[in-house]
């Protein structure tokens, strides 16, 4: 450094980190690691604020005394105060979670933890934060969960949190937030939190939910998932925004340990003639379709539909056909979805498991409207407020409701009372959904039974296929 | 605004140009009769679920030739826009309440009685229906009546015509395309002030370079984010939107913006007055203050020969402050520029912002390398101002005039060569 040059300073700017009066040879050399650019709007150098801790520890040594650190409100190095935080928790923490806090200790204080849902990564998770009594932010995928992790801070420190979604604009040392909203705030409130918490992180490797992570300058990182994404490339990323794999633990080493033992059960239903005839007519329509498409495109694939769509301009005749070729393939979901073969199994497992808490998952939230109407149980889907999730999930809790139905809404991480029994209606393919799902009915209760999944899936379908994707993972393999 | 997932462009791969989808007069002339009936729909539509609105509002597209399902949603999009949906929450709620409370000792309700399950579904609807002194038809088209497909439509008070709902829609085809955009840049050779006001609001920054003399000056401003620098984001594209949507109230601007397409490669969107899409908001205001009017309506009546005396037409720009003066003078033959602003309130707010960013900026060299000698200041304050602004800005040093409507452009010229 120049010895008339000015002080050197770092500030956090949206969610980035500024370096002013720095030479770009003395960058070069003292922060070769961090991919900082030249911003000539500012005469600055610039980086995520991810970054922060890293250039922070890089120009300590060399610039001791003479660097103006302005980075961070609540989390600042120069402003660091351990924060008050009780113990107020019951619980001992059981073999494979203290493993997992010492995983985490041990490989930085920066990575993810894996851990089958029901195992309790939120008391890992939670153990964590007491003790490192810092500013700590935790970001979940659904608002259910906000509210959840509020209580759990609460019971467990009696700290009543911030919350920042839902409405609720309310930061605090210690807050709770949904990726979207750490994604739209992140540029205002990324340098007030120390420790920042990932829950179902694999929410993280989409690009604009990547910024809850790059736009933090949290230090300490911790992502806790069921289950890792499928590709290696959305893995990287996850292990580039919070940290390597610190601790891992796969559902069979879990199941009959710290989850119930289960068992899973496909049921085919059939459509009735009239769905089955529709169903017939509308995959005609898409097979005609396809085939002509392929006479004047020997390149095209179904997943090309909905862009010749909307070339209204320059193909209008291929681009109506595409509109009615996806008319049908929408009709022809509907009729798998909607059989009316499924209402009907619904009421022999009912009947069959009539003393039993059952929770139904469905495809659609139309479908789980549906199935509300007709037996007359309540529904979680992401209409509902607050309040009456609350409701609904006690008045499942205390045995007053006997059976809950969800679309998407409880897929992940939302806290249910035991459940031994869940019955799958249609839904997606992907394996994530498929564990997390399963996740749902493996918690532990006492007496430790067997727990079953029923999916119901319509004969000589597509639902037979997206099924049998399904149970190619590990948590399907039990299959009777 | 319309969301991302109705947004239709057309990516020319060969120039590597996007082009937002645009209903035209000629060609889609079958959309104006469709637009006065959807404007209908809704206007016949009160207590009419939004789902059956939609339903209608596809029927009625689903007549034209080719029309995709996204133009549908747009549209759907832009009139609820215009609407009011009644969602009774706590009624809907306290019904669901009573009806899951009614029904949660009668689990399994089963289809027809049968061993030890006999709380049959039609006898069980007729017992809640008593209950709560309502036909079952009504408690089941009540039961989810706010989830946001079923909400009721309560209000649409929309003054849009057929050709205004068309426009709308093509506004917000134009704003959507630039949700995938990376950066905007503007050439403008007028209204800079306002650009710059929509950019701030808009939370963007800048990069402004002059691109033409003094005499007539135009900018190139290049809009983007602090994430810029790092990587291709499209964060910023709602922001660009919005501002795209207030540019097109103002004249002299060629926006072109670098839109990421598939395969993140890199495409031109351009946008100017001459797409003819219309705005909204109005014009932006003539002037700041009824003094600066007055300050404008002097110089015109009388005029300094030799000095070209322009509005807003300079920029100055400190990092990522910018000021614009409210005139400027320019004396070719001297090659002189004058900055003149003027100072048409006085709340101790305003004069202490004033002061500030006159401090910031007084003494800054103009945007580009222009062969001018260093520009000079001239303040122009109301005569009954005058003393006091005198002493409160003494410590600027630059001349500072009173005026009222007698005062001569002349003693303006006086001033600053005093």
């Amino acid at each position: 450094m120049e010895e008339d040059s000015p002080r050197p300073h770092v500030d956090f700017h949206q969610g980035t980190v500024r370096l002013f009066g720095l030479s770009r040879r003395f960058v070069e050399k003292a922060l070769a690691d961090i991919p900082l650019a030249w911003d000539e709007r500012d005469d600055c150098f610039r980086t995520d604020a991810m970054h922060a801790d890293a250039i922070r520890q890089g120009l300590e040594h060399s610039l001791a005394g003479r660097l103006d650190w302005q980075v961070g409100r609540d989390a600042g190095a120069a402003e660091f105060r351990p924060l008050a935080i009780n113990d107020l928790r019951q619980v001992t923490l059981r073999g494979d979670q203290e493993q997992a806090v010492k995983a985490f200790e041990t490989g930085g204080r920066r990575g993810l933890v894996v851990m089958p849902t029901g195992t309790g990564k939120t008391v890992v998770a939670i153990e964590l934060m007491i003790r490192y009594r810092c500013s700590t932010l935790v970001v979940v995928p659904v608002r259910d969960l906000m509210y959840q992790w509020h209580a759990k801070i609460l019971e467990a420190t009696g700290i009543d949190a911030g919350l920042i979604g839902d409405g609720v604009h309310r930061v605090s040392p210690i807050s709770v937030t949904t990726y979207d909203s750490a994604a739209i705030h992140m540029p205002r409130i990324g340098d007030r939190f120390q420790m920042i918490i990932f829950d179902e992180v694999h929410h993280l490797a989409g690009p604009w939910r990547s910024d809850a992570a790059r736009m933090s300058i949290a230090a300490i990182r911790l992502g806790l998932t069921a289950t890792l994404p499928g590709d290696d490339q959305r893995t990287e990323r996850l292990h580039h925004l919070v940290g390597p794999t610190l601790y891992r633990q796969s559902i069979a080493e879990a199941s009959g340990k710290s989850l119930a033992d289960y068992s899973v059960h496909r049921i085919a239903v059939r459509l009735t003639d009239d769905e089955q005839q529709r169903y017939r007519d509308y995959s005609l329509q898409i097979q005609t379709f396809v085939y002509q498409q392929r006479q004047i495109d020997p390149k095209f694939k179904w997943d090309d539909t909905y862009a010749l769509s909307a070339a209204t301009k320059q193909e209008p005749d291929r681009a109506r056909d595409a509109v009615i070729a996806m008319r049908a393939f929408r009709l022809k979901r509907q009729i798998e979805e909607h059989a009316d073969a499924k209402l009907r199994m619904l009421e022999d497992l009912f009947r069959l498991h009539c003393d039993e808490s059952i929770i139904v998952f469905t495809g659609s939230n139309v479908m789980a409207r549906k199935i509300s109407t007709r037996f007359l149980v309540p529904c979680l889907l992401s209409h509902c407020g607050k309040k009456e999730r609350r409701e609904w999930l006690a008045g499942f809790a205390e045995g007053r409701y006997r059976v809950l139905v969800a679309n998407r809404v409880l897929d992940e991480g939302v806290d249910l009372p035991e459940v031994k029994t869940a019955i799958v209606l249609g839904g997606l393919s992907s394996q994530r959904q498929a564990i997390q799902r399963l996740g749902r009915v493996l918690r532990k209760g006492a007496g430790g039974r067997r727990a079953r999944l029923y999916e119901v899936v319509v004969e000589d379908t597509r639902e037979v296929t997206r099924s049998r994707d399904r149970r190619r993972n590990e948590a399907y393999r039990p299959t009777r | 605004m319309i969301r991302s997932e109705h947004s239709i462009v057309q990516y020319d791969f060969q120039r590597m140009v996007v082009r937002p989808d645009r209903l035209h007069r000629s060609t889609d002339a079958d959309y104006l009769p469709a637009a006065k009936q959807m404007l209908r729909i809704y206007r016949d539509g009160i207590g009419s679920a939004r789902q059956a609105l939609h339903g209608r509002i596809e029927s009625c597209l689903n007549r034209l030739s080719g029309c995709p399902p996204r133009r549908i949603a747009a549209f759907c999009k832009l009139l609820d826009d215009q609407s009011e949906y009644h969602s009774d929450r706590k009624a809907v709620l306290q019904l669901r309440r009573q009806v899951f409370d009614f029904a949660a000792d009668r689990h399994p309700i089963v289809e027809h009685r049968e061993g030890i399950f006999d709380n049959e579904i039609q006898q069980v609807r007729s017992e809640l229906a008593a209950a709560l002194g309502r036909p079952w038809p009504e408690i089941e088209a009540d039961l989810f009546r706010d989830v946001l497909e079923l909400q009721r439509l309560e209000k649409f008070d929309s003054s849009l015509t057929p050709a205004q709902l068309l426009a709308a829609y093509n506004v917000a085809q134009t704003q959507a395309a630039l949700y995938r955009a990376t950066r905007v840049r503007i050439d403008a050779s007028e209204d800079f002030k306002t650009i710059i006001r929509h950019a701030k609001l808009a939370g963007l920054m800048h990069r402004i370079d002059l691109v033409s003399s003094a005499k007539h000056p135009r900018y190139r401003f290049i809009f983007d984010g602090p994430q810029t620098v790092l990587r291709q984001s499209t964060r910023y594209g709602i922001r660009f939107a919005a501002l795209a949507a207030k540019l097109l109230a103002l004249k002299g601007w060629h926006l072109t913006a670098e839109v990421l397409g598939p395969r993140k490669q890199r495409f031109r969107m351009d946008l100017s007055p001459a797409d003819g899409l219309t705005s909204t908001l109005n014009a932006p205001d003539a002037f700041d203050s009824s003094l600066e009017a007055e300050v404008d309506a002097a110089w015109q009546k009388a005029p300094i020969e030799g000095w070209i005396w322009q509005r807003e037409s300079q920029l100055l720009v400190r990092g990522q402050s910018v000021m614009t003066p409210d005139f400027s003078l320019y004396n070719q033959q001297r090659n002189l520029l004058v900055y003149v602003e003027v100072i048409g309130f006085w709340t101790p707010e305003y004069l202490e912002e004033k002061s500030r960013r006159l401090k910031e900026f007084a003494t800054l060299l103009p945007t580009g390398s222009r062969p001018v000698e260093t520009p000079r200041w001239l303040l122009i304050v109301a005569k009954q101002q005058e003393a006091d602004l005198q002493q409160r800005f003494a410590d600027l040093q630059l001349p500072i005039i009173g005026f009222d409507k007698k005062t001569k452009p002349k003693s303006w010229i006086d001033a600053i060569d005093g």
